[in-house]
């Protein structure tokens, strides 16, 4: 019963639906699973940074379209096949996101979240303004992608893709988690100076956080491109920060599994939204509310509590939850003060 | 890493399981899809919410009171009318979202809408593989509807046919000098561009081209530079809220030139709102796809229809689009005939000619195949001895 109601068994349950899913559902239902695959990937790769590095950044939309636009417009440009163009796309994001630890070697807290906040805002202005180069407004429809001399087309092949990537790179966030990177991680949250007294090397495990954090939206726009056909500004703007934020905060700051449930939940959650012909931004900021309210340490926490086996190694937020939550949400993440401190 | 290995496993696991899978492809094209006895299940998607739900929501509402009436008279062939609504966000990835579920869940026969140009654009290759007739009836981009597709038209006017309307007023005007001031999103380039080209066709040089933002709570800068540039005629490539900004700012510095708007800020008792500075719009005329102004006597039956329908709503020109593009789904539904299938209903389409609805400025022609294009006819609004007047 316990291995029923475990992790494992969520996240095969998840994933093997997922898998299956093109086999039964009709194409509106693979199409949301697959946006669930994109958001699962972009919801770990924000809580590398903020959730497990403590470094509050808004950059991660930028991030996205950058992997999106790279992919995009390599393909159209020079004509580049996707196996090649989706790579570079990734690269380029992950040296964007890597550039953005410069400012947060000597930035924290709201400081950081601005500078990361203006350079996302720059990345939007060049994608609308740099029109010889990104087409502008109007956005751009990439070349197909042919999957050959495998037996599908460009939806099948990128749905399975996107499977194979959200899998992997949660296997990838999860270990890296438990290793030493994790613990310098959230050491550096925790307290930057205590961390470095202790040998942590500050430059290059937040650069290594911004770098994790921009390879993952960096995959996700690359599979974004392929899976929509179509590249425009609009889908990178401030509300899609908003959303990988929400997912972080709905699934659980600082857990891996947490960044699963908030990237599912959050995709399905919009869904649902449009079935009861609800505003969106209504909806999501509502329950965003509730959540900051009432569950701050995200729907893994609460899951935790009631379920056997969802303990994750470097998520204690079951036991001082109710102190660290709000510390860790400004991103100044401080174990519990002391009398004197 | 034992963890790792068991999703693993069950993943692979169920890979083989399905090994077999070769991309079985969902059967497209049901001829007869969306229809049964009684209804025909009609789609339409755009905007719920947000700062252009004025194009969504709205129009679908005029959608419905279209479709109410139709009902109201009987139905087509006996047949009632049902929309269904499907909210895109103004996104691509809502739009693709909205044409799957619409196309694949919901199994509607056609669809009516397309708020916005970049998400209806991105749907289009959606809707050419679904084979689901479709009428737009906001989106403008040329780049939809040309080079035309078989299942696709609009019945709404696009950027070109209006770029080369505003100019040509302003030449018809007198204009030696004119100036632009634009938007930068995708609804402004997708008219800037065929703008410009259109200008290099008639060997014109815009003196200003000036950027105004969606949400600019002050244009004086904007106005100081146009007032520079010496231009007698401004074409605005805005919608009505930065629209009005920009004349009222024009205006405090004494600045009163040719102002040309576009269907944006075609309710023109609105706009004249909106600027609220009295006489600001003496020189100002406007594109507008439809011919009356919702307060008009004619529209009083639709004023009540709509009434009936959604008691919060006040008949705006946004209803008006949907109404218009409505009746001309409706018509060519009658002229699919009782055995309806999706191929009668776009021959239907595709053959209309010199349709008059209730609202549009003049008649729809689809032109198929060569254009799917059916709206050609911008009408122009301006205020004449304080009255708001259809001019030529």
């Amino acid at each position: 019963m316990r291995a029923l109601l475990g992790k494992k068994a969520f996240l095969v349950l998840l994933f093997g639906t997922l898998l299956l899913l093109p086999f039964g559902a009709n194409k509106y239902y693979v199409f949301a699973a697959n946006l669930v695959m994109l958001y699962i990937i972009l919801a770990l790769g924000l809580n590398l940074l903020i959730g497990f590095a403590g470094q509050l950044a808004f950059a991660n939309a930028a991030m996205y379209g950058i992997g999106a636009y790279g992919t995009g417009l390599l393909m159209k440009h020079f004509a580049l096949p996707y196996w090649l163009s989706a790579p570079a796309g990734v690269v380029i994001a992950m040296a964007a996101g890597t550039l953005l630890a410069l400012p947060a070697l000597r930035l924290s807290g709201i400081y950081l979240a601005l500078t990361t906040l203006a350079f996302a805002q720059f990345t939007f202005w060049v994608m609308t303004h740099w029109t010889s180069v990104t087409f502008g407004a109007g956005g751009f429809v990439p070349p197909p992608i042919d999957f050959a001399p495998l037996p599908i087309n460009q939806e099948q092949g990128i749905y399975y893709l996107s499977w194979v990537a959200a899998l992997l790179l949660y296997i990838v966030a999860k270990n890296a988690m438990e290793s030493p990177i994790g613990r310098a991680f959230v050491a550096i949250r925790d307290r930057d100076v205590a961390a470095q007294s202790l040998g942590v090397d500050l430059f290059r495990y937040k650069a290594l956080a911004f770098a994790m954090s921009g390879f993952y939206a960096g995959v996700a726009g690359a599979l974004y491109c392929g899976m929509l056909g179509f590249v425009g500004p609009e889908s990178f703007d401030l509300l899609q920060m908003v959303m990988h934020k929400g997912a972080v905060v709905l699934g659980g700051m600082g857990s891996v599994l947490g960044a699963v449930i908030g990237g599912t939940l959050l995709t399905v959650i919009l869904e649902l939204v449009k079935e009861f012909k609800f505003s969106i931004e209504i909806a999501f900021g509502g329950l965003l509310m509730l959540f900051v309210l009432f569950q701050p340490t995200g729907l893994v926490v609460f899951v935790k509590r009631w379920l056997p086996g969802w303990e994750e190694r470097l998520h204690h937020a079951e036991d001082d939850g109710a102190e660290r939550a709000p510390v860790a949400a400004d991103g100044e993440s401080r174990p519990q003060t002391q009398a004197g401190d | 890493m034992r963890g790792t290995r068991h999703v693993l496993a069950a993943a692979l696991a169920s890979a083989l399981a399905v090994g077999t899978y070769s991309g079985s492809v969902t059967a497209q094209g049901e001829q007869t899809q969306g229809i049964s006895d009684t209804e025909i299940h009609i789609g339409a998607f755009g905007p719920f919410a947000g700062p252009v739900y004025l194009y969504g929501k709205l129009v679908m509402n005029g959608v419905e009171a279209v479709f109410d009436k139709a009902n109201a008279d009987g139905g087509v062939h006996g047949r009632k009318l049902v929309l269904v609504r499907e909210d895109d966000n103004c996104k691509p990835e809502g739009s693709i979202a909205a044409v799957k579920k619409l196309a694949y869940d919901e199994k509607v026969f056609a669809i009516i809408g397309g708020a916005c140009s970049n998400a209806t654009l991105a749907a289009v290759p959606e809707l050419e593989k679904a084979g689901i007739p479709m009428v737009i009836n906001s989106a403008v981009a040329d780049a939809i509807t040309d080079p035309p597709k078989p299942n696709i038209f609009s019945t709404q006017l696009t950027s070109s046919i209006e770029s080369r309307a505003q100019l040509n007023y302003a030449l018809d005007q007198g204009a030696k000098k004119i100036a632009l001031v634009r938007m930068t999103d995708a609804w402004a380039m997708a008219r800037y561009n065929p703008l410009i080209e259109y200008a290099k066709e008639k060997g014109i040089e815009f003196v200003a081209d000036v950027e105004l933002q969606i949400d600019a709570p002050d244009a004086t800068p904007q106005a100081l530079k146009l007032k520079a540039s010496g231009a007698d005629a401004i074409v605005m490539v805005l919608y009505a809220k930065p629209g009005a900004v920009m004349i009222r700012d024009a205006l405090k510095i004494g600045y009163n030139p040719i102002w040309v708007g576009q269907t944006a800020i075609n309710d023109f008792a609105a706009f004249e709102k909106q600027v609220g500075i009295p006489d600001a719009l003496k020189n100002f005329a406007t594109i507008s796809a439809v011919a009356f102004q919702p307060t008009d006597p004619e529209m009083k039956p639709w004023t009540d229809r709509l009434k009936s329908l959604f008691p919060n709503d006040e008949l705006s020109t946004f209803n008006m689009n949907g109404i218009g593009s409505a009746q001309v789904l409706v018509e060519a539904l009658k002229r699919a005939g009782k055995d309806l299938t999706r191929d009668k209903l776009l021959a239907a389409l595709g053959s209309i000619k010199d349709f008059q609805t209730d609202v549009y400025a003049g008649s729809i022609t689809c032109d198929a195949p060569r254009s799917h294009q059916c709206n050609q006819n911008p009408g122009w609004l301006a205020l004449r001895d304080g009255k708001i007047v259809r001019i030529k």
